[in-house]
């Protein structure tokens, strides 16, 4: 009796459980497709980034999908860390999004892979012609483009520190210009439970932290210009293993950071004097520091022999690209030329909210943002624009192992692990080894 | 047990409980408190434990937040299934294995054994088409369903079930009590020390999980708290207030459960008696 | 000697063997009784039982674990045909020392973790056995607290503990040593890392501990006072060889949980310095950055032969702790 209860019990569980399954996924697939009649549904992935970057999508996203009827976008948000996975296993189930947010690094390897629809017939003229010159390569391959830019930011700014500055002897107006200087600066604002500075200090920040000063360092990347080998061991690196080096084995930058490079919290709460950050770090201090912005003064990051025409930063950023498979490439067209490539204003609103911590791809939204006297009061906008983002490079488009491998010979050397030829031939081999495996050889993007 | 103490003795076991209670509670202190303190003021250098003026603004905003509620009660929901349905599929298959002889035994425990080893990154990518393919996506049940047979869990209760004496089992079976009874009756009952621990240990396991219901939900109405809480986190400056305030809220559920249920996790008598 | 539990364990392998003898005599026909004869009641019980568990798991894990390795033969696109390219990306991941290095930094974090949790929780668990009963469920309850703490924030707590003016550095301090760069240190970076991940899990062991000894018929313990053996002799002679079993369970999935620890190396030190915390799924975690083919097909590869390594030394540990077992009965 008691036994066939139980027995009873446990059935009921188990069906339970498999009714779960069937009755929820009904309702799980009625929302997928557009059917016919209604609007396309398209969805839509945003990487996760600073908060105010969600609420301006969201906003906008809500209006598009007010103003007309032919298309919905379904907006999601992904945290940053699990966007890879996530992506990718849509990816294999063919869930993906119609559009996601893809970074300039990602678009030639995404192309060659097939994974990304082209542009050209799907935005009209004037939105191409809009972008700026020095921008319009990143987001072309073999002269067709894949994405939509949205929008650069500097990696490598030198933010510092006014008050301590002058406290210290030394001339605010004059930021350091070459490397050596830096270090100087770094050590006379060493003082104390103060820093000089915070710069990358961990391979997998170095890695795409330090790519601006690879190229200024030698002009060149650990990589032949066609990629068919490693080119690590130049000697013109030397100088730039020796500036990671000094700062930290004399303690100038704090030997345990907290968080990592783009975070620009030990500089806001003030423990350390100098900060090398991208141009993001301003939104975070305006937003969160905001005392500390009237001490704080921005300039390019310093070059290896003091020439500033050198560049100093890669130019990172976000475009919008649309799904090689998605089945409503037009809607999802429609979509990116209302928020990126539409009314001038809605991109300026973007700016307006990053705290002019990001700059724009586009002439006429530097036209609208020109009539804005919070942008052109701004005191660091100008600089990094001008000084900055003008010498800025693309990010190098090869796969991230390779930067970590030059990363690490970096980390190693800063950390007395091993010696710069040591670092540099184990960085050398492990690149050709990526070369190899990853058929690189003649795969360079042109230009 | 004998506990008969002297006075030294008892001082050293408080001295001894105290200790251990600091050292096991400081960061949950810390966590709790922190969620008082300004956005900046959480990483402050030198260690501060206090906070300067005590703000209730991220408590206030966070349970005002219907995202986070609706979280909470769809994760507590999901949690409270899922810990059910776990405990039923894997103790069920823990008595087979400790206490059945049947065909093909060693094969099957091979089966059931064999994914406690397997890293999440292995099968993220197959999994996910798995359940794609199932049409269990934005579900409730992709959520639940895809982890109710756990091996480790059904590996915890079958050393359990191993350790149960012989002659109980042999007597029952005298008094013509089938397999059910005896699962059911003995050992069920017998083990509820170890149900307790390791149905915590599921309840926990779902309600921490965030890179799978990441995966499978894009659903607002079925966002998990750990997803929830992701929303304060960035490469570019946590807010760390709310993180922090966020995180000891859904930490409450998950305490409150151990302190009601610790007390099945006791002596048990039957051993002594049945010897 | 001192009567140990792993009797019972032999009594109930033993109880179990008359069906595999019986087998044998399946065919000789059983007319004592009308019903259906134990022995394949057994069977037929046994099947329903495990037949859940079966199921699911092979719907969500054996199934996606075969395909993973049939994918793992070929450099995977979701957008054009998939490259089939036999072992290269297995001979990829085994010669890249990185890999090798990481495994080490993950069987080296299980070593120090692991038996680390096993003794703490013992202890603590036989502790917890002699309190009364409200002190027992108030200790019960705050062993377990640290559990309940997501990884995310506890990385960060043992960050400010092990900052140049923490508490690690206050407390070597009183030695007259340091102070430390307890994170950025080649030697300390990894066991700074394993204090909190001996922090987050003891909680729940202690219970797993306690459910164990609480398991342990009193009588034994009573018979060891009478003869007079201390608490090291009946932890020796009593509580281990009786929580053999328990021991076996947390060794294993203490284990297969540390060698895979992620988020705390992640969110300490980033891997650093130079990978000296790169466990291996933080190694595998960077490898799949990239949205190249190659990156999703290599980082599978390597998170395959990471299943491979954990199965093995798991095997290895019951082979070791089981063949004990025969040999105390």
């Amino acid at each position: 009796m008691r036994q066939r209860r139980l027995r009873i019990v446990a059935a009921t569980a188990v069906a339970a459980l498999i009714a779960l399954a069937g009755c929820s996924s009904n309702n799980g697939n009625s929302g997928g497709s557009g059917g016919s009649g209604g609007p396309a549904e398209i969805t839509f992935w945003q990487s996760q980034f600073e908060p105010y970057q969600q609420k301006w999508f969201k906003t906008y996203v809500d209006k598009f999908n007010a103003s007309q009827t032919d298309v919905k976008v379904k907006y999601q948000v992904v945290p940053g860390d699990t966007w890879q996975q996530k992506l990718k296993a849509a990816q294999a189930a063919g869930t993906q999004p119609d559009v996601a947010t893809t970074n300039y690094g990602g678009i030639p390897a995404g192309v060659a892979n097939g994974q990304f629809a082209e542009l050209d017939k799907l935005l009209p003229g004037k939105a191409w012609s809009d972008i700026k010159s020095n921008v319009g390569g990143f987001v072309q391959v073999d002269g067709k483009h894949y994405a939509y830019p949205m929008l650069v930011e500097p990696s490598t700014v030198l933010y510092y520190r006014t008050d301590l500055v002058k406290a210290a002897g030394l001339d605010p107006n004059a930021p350091p210009k070459t490397w050596d200087e830096l270090l100087t600066w770094a050590e006379k604002l060493t003082k104390g439970k103060v820093k000089g500075m915070s710069i990358a200090s961990v391979a997998t920040d170095l890695g795409w932290s330090s790519w601006g000063l690879q190229y200024n360092a030698c002009g060149h990347l650990p990589i032949n210009d066609d990629w068919s080998a490693a080119n690590a061991k130049d000697p013109c690196y030397t100088k730039l293993f020796e500036f990671y080096q000094t700062l930290f084995q004399k303690g100038w930058i704090p030997q345990q950071p907290k968080v990592g490079y783009p975070d620009a919290t030990p500089y806001g709460q003030g423990q350390v004097a100098m900060m090398a950050n991208g141009s993001w770090a301003v939104g975070q201090l305006k937003q969160t520091f905001p005392a500390m912005i009237k001490n704080t003064a921005v300039a390019p990051f310093p070059s290896v022999d003091g020439d500033p025409s050198k560049p100093t930063a890669t130019l990172g950023g976000w475009t919008l690209t649309v799904d090689a498979k998605s089945k409503h490439k037009e809607a999802a067209a429609k979509f990116i030329e209302y928020l990126l490539a539409g009314d001038p204003a809605i991109m300026a609103d973007f700016f307006r909210q990053s705290g002019f911590s990001k700059y724009t791809v586009r002439t006429s939204v530097d036209q609208a943002l020109a009539g804005d006297p919070a942008a052109t009061a701004d005191p660091f906008m100008k600089i990094i624009s001008d000084k900055v983002v003008a010498t800025g490079k693309a990010e190098p488009a090869y796969p991230f192992d390779i930067s970590l491998a030059f990363a690490t010979a970096i980390e190693s050397v800063m950390k007395g692990k091993s010696d710069i030829p040591t670092a540099t031939q184990k960085a050398s081999d492990a690149i050709d080894r990526v070369i190899k495996q990853q058929r690189l050889k003649g795969t360079a993007p042109k230009g | 047990m004998n506990r008969s103490w002297y006075a030294p003795r008892r001082l050293l076991s408080y001295l001894l409980v105290a200790g251990i209670a600091v050292t096991a509670l400081f960061p949950l202190a810390w966590m709790a408190i922190s969620g008082f303190k300004g956005q900046d003021e959480v990483l402050r250098s030198p260690f501060q434990f206090f906070p300067d003026v005590w703000r209730i603004d991220n408590y206030r905003l966070i349970l005002a937040d219907p995202a986070f509620v609706r979280a909470m009660v769809i994760t507590f929901v999901g949690a409270v299934i899922f810990t059910v349905a776990s405990l039923v599929v894997n103790s069920m298959a823990a008595y087979a294995f400790a206490r059945l002889d049947f065909a093909g035994k060693r094969l099957w425990w091979l089966v059931c054994i064999t994914p406690m080893f397997v890293p999440a990154m292995a099968i993220l990518l197959t999994s996910f088409v798995v359940v794609s393919k199932l049409g269990m996506l934005d579900t409730l049940a992709v959520l639940i369903i895809p982890g109710v047979a756990a091996s480790a869990q059904m590996f915890f209760l079958r050393q359990f079930y191993l350790n149960m004496p012989a002659a109980v089992e042999e007597a029952a079976l005298i008094d013509g009590a089938t397999r059910w009874q005896i699962f059911l009756q003995i050992f069920v009952p017998q083990s509820l020390g170890p149900f307790v621990v390791v149905g915590i240990a599921s309840f926990l396991g779902y309600w921490n999980s965030y890179v799978w219901p990441v995966l499978v939900v894009s659903n607002p109405d079925l966002t998990q708290i750990m997803q929830y809480l992701a929303t304060f986190r960035s490469a570019r400056g946590n807010e760390w207030g709310m993180l922090m305030a966020g995180s000891t809220l859904a930490a409450l559920p998950t305490i409150l459960l151990v302190l009601i249920f610790q007390r099945y996790i006791v002596n048990g008598v039957r051993l002594a008696g049945l010897k | 000697m001192i009567d140990t539990p792993a009797q019972p364990t032999a009594q109930a392998g033993a109880a179990t063997d008359p069906g595999r003898t019986s087998r044998r005599r399946r065919r000789r026909p059983t007319k004592i009784t009308e019903q259906v004869p134990r022995h394949l009641r057994a069977h037929l019980t046994a099947y329903l039982m495990i037949t859940p568990m079966v199921v699911l798991l092979g719907i969500f894990v054996i199934w996606p674990l075969v395909y993973a390795f049939y994918l793992s033969f070929f450099e995977m696109s979701f957008y054009k045909d998939a490259e089939f390219v036999g072992f290269d990306f297995y001979k990829y991941v085994l010669t890249d020392p990185e890999f090798y290095e990481s495994l080490l930094v993950g069987l080296k974090l299980a070593l120090m973790v692991v038996p680390t949790i096993l003794v703490l929780a013992l202890l603590l668990a036989s502790f917890l056995a002699t309190l009364s009963k409200r002190m027992a469920a108030f200790m019960k309850t705050t062993v377990y607290v640290p559990a309940v703490v997501s990884s995310v924030v506890a990385a960060i707590i043992f960050v400010f503990i092990y900052q140049d003016e923490g508490f690690a550095n206050w407390f070597i301090g009183l030695f007259g040593q340091g102070p430390l760069a307890w994170l950025n240190t080649a030697s300390t970076a990894l066991p700074a890392v394993a204090v909190p991940a001996i922090w987050l899990g003891f909680g729940v062991s202690t219970l797993i501990m306690l459910a164990g000894i609480l398991d342990i018929p009193e009588s034994y313990f009573e018979s060891a006072r009478l003869d007079g053996a201390n608490f090291w002799q009946r932890t020796r002679y009593i509580t281990i060889p009786s929580l053999r079993n328990v021991i076996l369970f947390l060794l294993v999935s203490g284990l297969t949980l540390t060698i895979q620890e992620f988020q705390l190396p992640l969110v300490m030190t980033n891997g650093g310095p130079v990978n000296a915390t790169n466990t291996p799924n933080l190694y595998i975690f960077n490898s799949f950055r990239d949205a190249t083919p190659y990156a999703t097909s290599y980082s599978l590869t390597a998170a395959l032969l990471l299943f491979l390594v954990i199965g093995t030394i798991s095997l290895v540990i019951f082979r070791v702790v089981s063949s004990e077992k025969s040999s105390d009965a």
